[in-house]
């Protein structure tokens, strides 16, 4: 089943709707928050989910992998 | 009635390899379940000649840290109030959980030759899931 690292995700859009009104929920306004975080550690944290994405997605086609053999 | 004897692996010993190797990987097959305990149950009773394969728990475990601790670091950094941050993570926490639940069993009992693959589809859902959480905080943060 090598197309599983094709499927479509989870509802995308579903999951920033939830994330934006767990936010809202709490009190945070992302326009006010969002310059907290200095451009160098923005650059960290994208980096940082860059390679947490590619994980996922190695680990998926390990498992479609296993499951085709 | 009389009793027909029951088929028991250990009875015979028409071993394909030698016995001291059938030893050794009875060993490391014992340390491997182990291992998984707490996710996954593989029980092998008087049989021989069984292979298993299963999900990489362990890794998928850790992924599934790592990917926590970003989204806690993430929101530690923008929000400057912890209580709040704890908050917000309680309620990630509850979206991501509830697909936590599957337990798998399996039991091979006076068999040969027996071929074990089991693959856990809820922690490779809930990786994905959790991922796309965290690429969604980024995007709302404005940060990607």
């Amino acid at each position: 089943m090598s197309e599983s690292s094709k499927q479509p995700p989870l509802n995308e859009k579903l999951v920033e709707v939830m994330v934006q009104t767990i936010l809202r929920k709490n009190g945070v306004k992302p326009d006010e928050v969002k310059n907290n975080i200095p451009e160098e550690q923005k650059k960290m944290i994208r980096e940082m989910v860059e390679d947490l994405k590619k994980q996922v997605a190695d680990f998926q086609q390990n498992q479609a992998k296993d499951k085709s053999d | 009635m009389s009793k027909v004897k029951e088929w028991r692996a250990l009875d015979h010993c028409d071993d394909k390899r030698n016995r001291s190797q059938a030893i050794v990987e009875q060993d490391a097959n014992q340390k491997n379940i182990t291992k998984q305990q707490s996710e996954e149950w593989i029980i092998i009773k008087d049989s021989e000649y069984v292979e298993v394969e299963t999900t990489d728990t362990q890794a998928a475990a850790s992924l599934q840290i790592g990917i926590e601790a970003a989204l806690a670091v993430v929101l530690r950094l923008a929000i400057a109030d912890g209580g709040k941050v704890e908050d917000i993570l309680q309620d990630f926490n509850q979206i991501t959980r509830t697909r936590q639940s599957n337990r798998q069993k399996t039991i091979v009992e006076k068999s040969k030759d027996v071929n074990i693959t089991t693959i856990d589809t809820d922690i490779a859902i809930n990786l994905q899931l959790l991922i796309q959480l965290l690429i969604a905080v980024i995007v709302s943060l404005e940060i990607l």
